[in-house]
């Protein structure tokens, strides 16, 4: 894999939202009182995750982290030329729900939007395709929201999707710097891998009917049904292990240049065997699922908010981003960021939705 | 590596005793057999043996010999 080396684009800031709602690991044990619930938190990683309540959607998420990265980091909004929001939960199959988005912040007209429909991969894709805008000259300065609320889809009876996915959604800024030092990226993809992570129903292969609601026991004692997502985990695990680290060790094998390696936050035993196989050393390998659980195309730039914010606030870091999953799809970059804008992570009440700027 | 580090190695990955699994034990009636632990075993396997195990193979696995088969000349004796 030969990386694509990106230059002067610099990432200005990034701001994280959660919904205020927490589930924690006590309370799934009254849910599943037959499972052995801590063994599969001690294996996730996940001790409590925030989800979003009543038909709040990743755009409210989205919206709350662009309204605080706008105002902190001083940004004209009438500058932003760019607003690209990577999510696999859209407020409507259709509008997109960029340019919902675009009339909330109150953005120029000039401003084109779009969506990206990625998950584990998608802050990575969402970067790359930024500053190659941003490097052709097709912009200056771009907003990436990217964010999902998978809790939304994860059965809550299916004990290998529930206890897993949280809900997130942030707001990048990228901007034309010539002096910004080069960002390489690896990215790639697999459809033969679609059926291991997948909403069956609710597209047009499959549309919804009276069937697909039908809430049935799957394997394991799983309780789903085919509007929910499906996941196979050994089947992405194995994926992972045989994509994952020629990607990584094509980008970096020697790790004393790196500051932070962050990876999509799938699962702590993942990430764990992860870093030991490519010898990642432990204390440069971020993992916050503790806290937040498996939070989609949220994870990466969440994890930078929860564990980098200071560092990146005050001094500047060499970071390596991988994503990896749904799909398959694949991606990693190596970015040198900071000093920069870094606000601490918004917390989005209950229920607050579709809330605009003229309200804020 | 020999075939009773295998069998060794597949007591951790389930948390049983030492000694506690055969050749002959069947996958289906270990309570610890889940996703989890097929997914801890995946790993173990790559680790030790650098070999890594499709988990659609491994649902075809009945038996722990099953599982040695999978491994080819990486399991001795």
């Amino acid at each position: 894999m030969n990386p694509i080396n990106i230059s002067g684009v610099r990432i200005k800031g990034i701001a994280s939202a959660v919904p205020e709602c927490i589930k924690t690991v006590e309370e799934d044990v009254k849910v599943f009182p037959d499972s052995d619930v801590s063994k599969i938190s001690d294996t996730t990683g996940v001790q409590k995750r925030h989800i979003v309540t009543g038909n709040q959607c990743t755009s409210d998420l989205c919206f709350a982290a662009a309204e605080r990265i706008i105002i902190e980091s001083d940004v004209d909004r009438n500058s932003i030329d760019v607003l690209l929001f990577v999510s696999q939960t859209p407020d409507y199959v259709l509008p997109a729900t960029s340019c919902s988005l675009h009339g909330r912040l109150a953005l120029d007209k000039h401003c084109a939007s779009f969506d990206v429909n990625l998950g584990c991969s998608g802050y990575i894709y969402g970067l790359w395709i930024a500053s190659n805008l941003i490097a052709c000259g097709s912009a200056k300065r771009i907003l990436l929201l990217a964010g999902d609320t998978i809790s939304r889809i994860a059965a809550p009876m299916d004990r290998s999707v529930a206890l897993l996915f949280g809900d997130a959604g942030t707001a990048t800024i990228l901007e034309r710097d010539d002096d910004a030092l080069t960002m390489s990226f690896v990215l790639g993809t697999d459809g033969s891998g679609q059926k291991n992570l997948i909403v069956p129903a609710g597209g047009f292969r499959m549309s919804r009917s009276e069937e697909t609601a039908i809430l049935s026991e799957r394997e394991g004692g799983n309780i789903r049904s085919d509007e929910h997502l499906y996941m196979n985990g050994p089947e992405v695990f194995t994926f992972t292990l045989k994509e994952v680290p020629g990607m990584i060790n094509s980008l970096v094998t020697d790790y004393s240049e790196i500051d932070a390696v962050v990876m999509h936050q799938a699962n702590k035993f993942m990430l764990d065997y992860l870093a030991k196989r490519l010898k990642i050393p432990k204390e440069k390998n971020i993992v916050t699922l503790e806290n937040y659980g498996n939070t989609s195309s949220a994870s990466i730039p969440l994890a930078l908010t929860y564990a980098l914010s200071q560092q990146l606030k005050n001094t500047s870091m060499n970071l390596l981003l991988a994503g990896f999953g749904v799909g398959y799809s694949w991606g990693a970059v190596t970015v040198t960021c900071g000093p920069m804008v870094m606000p601490e992570l918004v917390i989005v009440p209950k229920d607050v939705a579709m809330q605009s700027s003229k309200e804020v | 590596m020999t075939k009773q580090d295998f069998l060794r190695e597949l007591e951790n990955v389930l948390e049983l005793d030492v000694n506690s699994i055969n050749e002959d034990q069947i996958l289906d009636d270990l309570d610890n057999w889940d996703s989890l632990s097929v997914m801890t075993f995946i790993a173990m396997v790559d680790e030790k043996t650098g070999v890594t195990l499709s988990a659609s193979k491994l649902a075809d696995a009945k038996t722990v010999t099953d599982l040695i088969a999978l491994l080819g000349d990486k399991i001795s004796g």
